[in-house]
């Protein structure tokens, strides 16, 4: 498993954010869905090593994340976009990938071919040389999903990675996702069920802070049988869950 | 695989990211205008004497690359912050510590090539000018450690304290601190006590420092010590920054910050760094003036400094009467003799008048006199200084030529003196007047306007219209009679007995 999660917590004050978690995830696309607050982007950063659980216990790629050198490894073999994506203006799509390739201690020699494959996989080839400041929200977005996966990660964790891709975009985006997740772990954190139902194999849905539906997104159009709310088979799947849920 | 085709090392190429995409090239023709306009130019202005056109790198150069090192340090250093990568960044394996090291790494290359670039440009344009001398390292060297903890500062306070307005307070907080360090030095021993000789900027030197004896390194020494230690200190610092950011963090601990290995080198340069700023400190504290118008920090003290350098000087004799003056100064060697010449032929062969004129140091030694040892009147370089309008603004020929003609007639009206002085109490006004008539009649033009105010006003004298009555009836004699009643009564008029009717 590249992920084993027991029964891990955060909380910003008093305010639980992730409440008692526990999975385990293996190969494959997993779609994290749920409500604004609901914990998911919490659940991403804990998974990114950016933030510590306040309890519980992790484990990343075999690793406890907790231990300075294990983490510095974990580091090695993810990949994460986080939801606001920071970037340089004046760096170029090449220069961008290139410099996080480099912060993730790729060797020097296969930096230059990997940023170009990076690069490619996203389609931004022809704006190679373009500085970020140049580009629209969709193509940056693409330039996050590039240095996400330039390093060819192990575990991907991806933010609202479509969020401002245009429809043809997200349908390539999808095909990529697929494509990782054959040998990555693929965990997406996103508002659109249409993303979860093309791309992902595995599904939960956060409430609260809590998992309330963990199952294949086919399982969760199930839960929608004969609920009214959601144009969707797989919304009404979630908006079921989440009814049950809240109540 | 051969050497030129093998990869660089991830942080080098990190590091030429850096430089490519750094801020500091679009800011470099402003600042190159600055330093036109301000360090060339005052350095223009000073005599080309190495070690004074050298003073400008502490004096100006500083003052500008401070303001923008420290604002651009600072940009570099909250980019993180302001464009909100750190989450990103956070996620990479390679430790924040070198991460911020690269930044800060690309800024400061592009910063200490623009100070030597402009060191270089100074050096060169003194080298056209200079007669003697090569060009001084250690202002270079204090500059550079000037730019560097600059830099340091900037790029810590904007890797801790991120957010668009860090820049601008950085850079003006440096202004303001070299303000008041320029303060702190101009009144040194005042307030401060010699602990402002930590400052790099300070009052020009001597026009003849280094010159007649070596600049000793003591006070640079001192100032690269303490720079230096602040920068090593500050660098420890940056290496704990995420704990710190993780301490602040508002938003909830950030997850692990460094290994405990590079927290223990933090802190171990974070130390290594505050000894080496107290132990600058403290021995700028045990700082005397010594001998030769510097300052001698005890314990860096070299006997070497003190003896004095030895020197051929250059002469010329062209009217019969000697001046020489140290190589250093042969630019302006034919400018003394022919504003010495008129008067020296005045007196020539008159009891005590000097058969030669020859700088001297300034070290201890006032601005001119004639020795009592040997017939030969002394001057100091300050006069370059006065040539150049160091001392007094602007540049007046007519004025120079004049003061240093009146100090050879003071010297000698005043007699010899044992400090080689110009005898410390003001002429008499018998003197006075005498001195006049021979200063109109050394050939000035009768329109020069130092001259004529000599003749017709002596300030804050109550008989400057008797004195100009007598320079008048004493510069109606023909020279011969005036040469016939100086040798009559030179020592009665150096004695003071002489009084203004007595004058013919």
């Amino acid at each position: 498993m590249n992920v084993t999660l027991t029964d891990v917590r955060r909380s910003f004050g008093k305010n639980p954010a992730v409440d008692g978690v526990s999975m385990e995830l293996g190969t494959g696309v997993f779609g994290l869905l749920g409500p604004n607050g609901a914990g998911k982007t919490s659940l991403l950063r804990m998974l990114a090593t950016v933030l510590p659980p306040s309890s519980g216990e992790m484990s990343l790629l075999g690793r406890d994340p907790g231990a300075s050198a294990a983490r510095r490894d974990i580091r090695r073999r993810l990949g994460y976009l986080p939801q606001n994506l920071g970037y340089y203006p004046s760096f170029t799509v090449v220069e961008f990938v290139e410099y996080f390739a480099l912060l993730k201690e790729m060797p020097s020699a296969a930096v230059p071919k990997a940023v170009a494959a990076a690069v490619e996989r996203v389609d931004l080839g022809p704006k190679a040389k373009a500085k970020l400041r140049t580009l629209s929200g969709g193509m940056l977005r693409r330039v996050g999903i590039a240095q996400a996966i330039v390093n060819d990660p192990d575990l991907l964790l991806l933010d609202e990675p479509t969020a401002g891709l245009d429809p043809e975009q997200r349908v390539q985006f999808r095909a990529l996702m697929r494509s990782l997740g054959e040998s990555a772990t693929v965990v997406v954190s996103t508002h659109l069920v249409e993303d979860v139902g093309a791309a992902c194999s595995q599904v939960a849905l956060m409430s609260a802070g809590k998992i309330a539906f963990r199952g294949t997104p086919d399982e969760l159009t199930a839960r929608g049988q004969g609920h009214s709310v959601g144009d969707a088979p797989l919304e009404r799947g979630y908006s079921a869950v989440l009814s049950a849920a809240r109540s | 695989m051969t050497a030129l085709s093998m990869p660089l090392p991830g942080a080098v190429r990190a590091l030429r990211l850096e430089l490519k995409r750094n801020a500091v090239p679009y800011l470099l023709p402003l600042l190159a205008g600055v330093f036109f306009f301000d360090t060339l130019r005052t350095a223009g202005g000073y005599p080309p004497v190495w070690t004074l056109r050298a003073s400008v790198i502490g004096n100006h150069m500083l003052f500008e690359f401070g303001a923008f090192a420290g604002g651009l340090a600072a940009w570099a250093g909250s980019r993180e912050g302001r464009r909100k990568t750190l989450d990103l960044v956070v996620t990479t394996s390679r430790a924040a510590w070198a991460r911020l090291s690269i930044a800060l790494a690309g800024t400061l290359c592009w910063l200490l090539l623009a100070f030597l670039a402009g060191v270089a440009l100074l050096y060169v344009t003194t080298a056209v000018q200079a007669t003697w001398g090569g060009p001084p390292l250690w202002p270079v060297v204090v500059g550079a450690a000037g730019v560097t903890v600059i830099t340091v500062i900037g790029f810590t306070c904007g890797a801790l304290f991120p957010g668009r307005f860090t820049a601008p307070l950085v850079a003006v907080g440096t202004l303001v601190l070299y303000q008041a360090a320029l303060h702190a030095a101009l009144g040194i021993m005042g307030s401060s006590g010699t602990y402002a000789l930590l400052s790099p900027a300070s009052a020009p030197p001597n026009v003849d420092a280094g010159i007649y004896y070596r600049i000793a390194p003591d006070q640079s020494i001192v100032q690269v010590m303490f720079m230096g230690g602040i920068a090593v200190a500050l660098f420890g610092l940056l290496g704990l920054a995420p704990d710190l950011r993780r301490l602040a963090s508002l938003r909830g601990r950030l997850a692990g910050g460094e290994s405990w290995l590079l927290r223990a080198v933090a802190v171990v340069l974070i130390g290594c760094g505050a000894a080496a700023a107290a132990t600058a400190f403290s021995l700028a504290g045990t700082a005397r003036p010594d001998a030769v118008g510097g300052w001698a920090v005890p314990a860096l003290r070299s006997a070497a400094s003190d003896r004095p350098l030895p020197v051929t000087q250059d002469c010329t004799s062209s009217s019969g009467f000697r001046v020489c003056v140290h190589p250093a100064f042969s630019f302006y060697l034919h400018d003394v003799a022919a504003a010495l010449d008129p008067v020296a032929a005045e007196i020539a062969g008159l009891p005590g008048a000097p058969a030669s004129a020859s700088e001297v140091a300034s070290t201890g030694q006032a601005a001119s006199g004639i020795s009592r040892s040997r017939p030969v009147f002394e001057f100091t370089a300050q006069n370059v200084g006065n040539m150049f309008g160091q001392f007094l603004g602007i540049p007046d020929a007519g004025a120079w030529r004049a003061g240093f003609r009146q100090g050879l007639l003071e010297a000698f009206l005043a007699g010899p003196s044992p400090d080689a002085g110009p005898g410390g109490a003001p002429l008499g006004a018998a003197q006075q007047a005498v001195e006049n008539g021979l200063l109109a009649a050394a050939g000035s033009p009768p329109g020069d306007p130092d001259v004529k105010q000599m003749l017709n006003e002596q300030p804050g004298s109550g008989t400057s219209a008797a004195i100009s009555a007598a320079t008048r009836r004493f510069l109606a004699l023909s020279a011969g009679a005036r040469r016939a009643w100086l040798a009559t009564h030179l020592t009665a008029l150096r004695a003071g007995t002489i009084t203004l009717a007595q004058i013919p």
